[in-house]
């Protein structure tokens, strides 16, 4: 879009929306520029605030009017350029439609605008006895709208799934300004669109509200952490619990690396020399904990880890996960930047990815520190570096690929929870055949022909390029 | 059921993929065939095609048990599926009616999903990557070998419960899950309705972990299996499936006493394992009932509203035909109801206003099954439904007049 163009549909969206709604000065924009993937930038054209569904159908019908794109953003906490404005456009900020309209736990349900951050919602829940299930690290921040459109996990998709698993229903804003309501009960008479909102990334449609799935709180939990002197023989125990039939809740895998950015941040009491430190938490009927307790920590003793513990109390319980969803935030204190990456192999491939890792680590000179949701195969290495010092961004960039190309050798794919966005674009004809992505955009075409949703991301232009306006 | 002028049974998906590819140039409408188990769903079609077996396409084509994922063509059984996971301690948790014939490729297509909904939802979220050739005969895949993956838009969904108007199916990945050590289910004779949503609301909050909850009214469970005839005086059975080991379904089955005993309610009946089998079968079929198990004239109708509104919705039913055989995966708001053709337009309207939804499950031979009658109006999104079937299905061959139908495509 040409600046020309921008001011009278700046004077448009004030008019509608009201000054105070919208933002159009270069000063305003600049914090809109990126999200949590900073290594790519671009000013929009103008920001707005919309507070209700029917302002968001105004704003996409003005903007289809003055062939403006459009870029849905919620806490901008996404790790893969997803809320990146390719090409400038207006973005859509969800995070004043912060309501939570119902909780109808007759119904196991919960019904809230997309701006609500996740961990809003678990704490409007607290002491009913239910729970929203997906808890992806970012939940302080991080919106259900969010959530949705990254089809978000967290250490409990182990057990209890992705969003998608717990979205029953979604308003939704079209490509043309029509609002479409899939839900909450479901119609066999047509297609699953909500399945295939859930994780499109803002391309097809820009959610407004989310009709979420509660899940009863377990009677009762056993976390446990073990130690072991070895990452194989963490990645070994992981691997042979999932095969011997047990289903935790969530198996969570932290190195060394990590293991001391955490301890100097919460000083959990981890020990230093520990190679690696797998949580691992079995939860329902506490008839049957005792007994998956009890095969876990044998399965982990075989694999030498060196000690098995329980936490104490639900206090304990609670700075345990709290050491791990901050882990990656605690990596500030080994250096000045960090770039995490999000990649899934074959739950068995486990062992090898992360002996890749650090043989890929050393090749390049770069440091990699690990967590990973162990039990689903996904990991998240996180790549230390200085950005002043542009060799090691270099060797960095270089690195971070290797390691992805090294999960599709693997079996796996690029991204488990964070999406393509901008990021992994090139990645996506690697991971897909011509076909494939000609039926993707064949979807994404039936939404959008004009392709004026969040453009330039999930899908590669035709000719392979990854931009485009 | 299907007006076959002839029927191939291609032996790869090269040859699959060959044989759509000339229809779509000839025009002529194109039949995807799995087992036949579920024919009755969807429109009748009207015009003549070419049926396309799945039977050449049954092998298994990877199955690394330790990372509970398999992969095999569209066309194994359910069966086969079973045995080859059960070999290694595992299962699909998704009830699909007549397994010795249904296939894989097939329950996708129509998004299976049966009682054990309740716990361990539909075959949807199990399915994490295919294969499938279009309506010009193109193969392309989706999804991956791996539990969790946000690349690229998810087609997999998209094709699940899609009925073959999209492309048909030719081999599918599966997520799979430990098999449970022991299963059990306990029944309650309900004395009344208002007891009946008192108990559902109750097990809402119960501290087991139900695989279903299921409300069994009418004739049809007259003679439930295993359960024997309903006490005199009450109006239906409410039976809760568990699953797990041997000490958590026997705490969880003392616990549903406990719970249930507060309320004056008790478990009639406990059926553990293979003693619960014939019950789970007849849970798992009721959607599908063969000829001999379904009135002349009455037809299958699979209600969605709210689990709140299940109650309410199977006395709706019962007002308008006071014989009809109902069941409901009441924890899903799923209400299966055996009622006569006739009576399909009038409740229809009645679940679309409070937004619910009604289509027709199951038509036996003899009933009206137009599109308008076994899906009703076209859903929200029609618009996107319609340019979906036009950039996969330019022709418009798959499935001709059977579910999605795409006028006007240019």
């Amino acid at each position: 879009m040409i600046a020309t163009a921008t001011i009278p549909l700046l004077r448009e969206l004030r008019r509608r929306l009201g000054a105070e709604n919208v933002l159009g000065a270069p000063s305003e924009l600049v914090v809109y520029e990126c999200d949590g993937f900073t290594i790519e930038k671009n000013r929009p054209d103008a920001v707005v605030f919309p507070r209700s569904t029917e302002q968001v159908s105004e704003v996409v019908k003005l903007c289809a009017r003055y062939g403006a794109s459009i870029v849905p953003r919620g806490a901008g906490t996404s790790l893969a350029g997803g809320c990146l404005p390719v090409g400038g456009g207006v973005v859509v900020m969800l995070t004043r439609m912060k309501r939570i309209l119902t909780i109808d736990l007759r119904n196991r349900m919960a019904v809230v605008e997309a701006g609500v951050p996740n961990l809003e919602l678990s704490r409007a829940l607290a002491g009913s006895g239910f729970h929203f299930a997906p808890d992806p690290s970012s939940q302080t921040a991080s919106t259900i709208g969010g959530n949705v459109a990254t089809n978000a996990g967290g250490p409990h998709t182990l057990k209890y799934g992705v969003t998608l698993n717990h979205v029953l229903g979604l308003e939704a804003v079209l490509a043309d300004g029509s609002v479409l309501q899939i839900g909450p009960v479901p119609d066999p008479a047509g297609l699953d669109l909500l399945g295939v909102l859930v994780g499109s990334e803002g391309t097809l449609a820009i959610v407004t509200k989310v009709w979420v799935r509660l899940t009863p709180n377990p009677e009762d939990y056993r976390t446990l952490r073990a130690i072991f002197t070895s990452v194989d023989d963490a990645t070994n125990a992981i691997s042979d619990i999932i095969a011997a039939g047990i289903l935790p809740a969530a198996m969570e895998l932290m190195d060394q690396g990590i293991i001391a950015a955490v301890e100097e941040a919460y000083r959990f009491g981890f020990p230093l020399d520990a190679k690696a430190i797998a949580v691992i938490e079995v939860d329902g009927p506490a008839a049957g904990l005792d007994e998956q307790e009890r095969r876990v920590e044998t399965i982990c003793r075989r694999w030498n880890a060196r000690e098995v513990l329980r936490a104490a109390d639900p206090r304990q319980r609670e700075l345990l996960w709290k050491c791990r969803k901050m882990a990656v935030g605690a990596v500030g204190r080994l250096s000045p930047s960090y770039c995490i990456q999000d990649g899934v192999v074959p739950r068995t491939r486990l062992p090898h990815i992360l002996r890749r890792i650090a043989e890929i680590g050393a090749k390049h000179r770069v440091r990699i520190v690990n967590v990973a949701h162990a039990g689903d195969g996904n990991v998240h290495p996180i790549l230390l570096f200085d950005e002043r010092d542009r060799d090691e961004v270099a060797r960095v960039l270089e690195a971070g690929r290797e390691v992805l190309a090294e999960c599709i050798a693997s079996g796996g794919s690029v991204t488990a929870e964070h999406g393509i966005g901008v990021e992994k674009l090139d990645f996506m004809s690697r991971l897909f055949a011509p076909a494939d992505l000609k039926a993707m955009r064949r979807l994404r075409e039936a939404f959008d022909p004009a392709g004026r949703l969040n453009p330039g991301k999930l899908l590669p232009s035709e000719c392979g390029a990854s931009a485009q306006t | 059921m299907l007006p076959l002028s002839e029927t191939v049974t291609p032996a790869d998906r090269n040859e699959l993929a060959d044989r759509v590819r000339r229809a779509a140039e000839q025009g002529q409408p194109v039949y995807p065939l799995g087992g036949g188990t579920n024919l009755a769903y969807g429109a009748a079609p009207s015009e003549p095609g070419l049926g396309l077996s799945l039977a050449g396409l049954e092998r298994l084509v990877d199955y690394p048990a330790r990372d509970l994922t398999i992969t095999v063509e569209a066309g194994m059984t359910l069966a086969t599926l079973a045995e080859h996971l059960a070999a290694e301690g595992q299962q699909l948790p998704v009830d699909v009616p007549y397994p010795d014939r249904a296939t894989v490729g097939g329950a996708v297509a129509t998004g299976a999903g049966g009682p054990r909904q309740y716990r361990w939802g539909t075959l949807r979220d199990y399915v994490i990557g295919l294969s499938a050739v279009d309506g010009c005969g193109t193969l392309f895949s989706a999804g991956g070998r791996v539990v969790k993956n946000a690349a690229g838009y998810d087609l997999c969904r998209l094709l699940t419960g899609s009925l073959g108007s999209l492309a048909v199916i030719v081999q599918v990945t599966l997520m799979v899950k430990p098999r449970p050590q022991c299963s059990a289910l306990a029944a309650c004779p309900i004395p009344d309705w208002d007891t009946a949503e008192h108990l559902l609301a109750g097990l809402v909050r119960t501290q087991t972990l139900p695989s279903a909850i299921e409300l069994l009214a009418g004739p049809a469970w007259r003679d439930a299996p295993s359960l024997g005839p309903l006490p005199a005086g009450a109006v239906a059975w409410l039976a809760v499936g568990f699953e797990g080991t041997d000490a958590e379904v026997r705490w969880m089955l003392a616990r549903l006493r406990a719970e249930w005993g507060e309320t004056g309610a008790t478990v009639a009946a406990t059926l553990l394992d293979r003693q619960a089998d014939p019950l789970w079968k007849a849970l798992t079929e009721f959607r599908q009932p063969g000829p001999e198990r379904i009135a002349d004239g009455s037809c299958a109708a699979e209600i969605r509203v709210l689990p709140g509104h299940v109650v309410e919705t199977v006395r709706r039913v019962l007002k308008i035909d006071g014989i009809a055989s109902i069941l409901a995966h009441a924890g899903n708001g799923v209400v299966l109801a055996h009622i006569p053709a006739a009576a399909v337009a009038g409740l229809r309207s009645a679940f679309r206003a409070s937004g619910g939804s009604l289509v027709v499950a199951s038509a036996p031979a003899g009933t009206t099954r137009d599109v308008a009658t076994v899906w009703g109006p076209p859903p929200g999104g029609w618009t996107v439904m319609q340019a979906l079937k036009c950039r996969f299905d330019p022709k418009g061959i798959l499935n001709r007049g059977r579910f999605l139908v795409a006028d006007g495509c240019r």
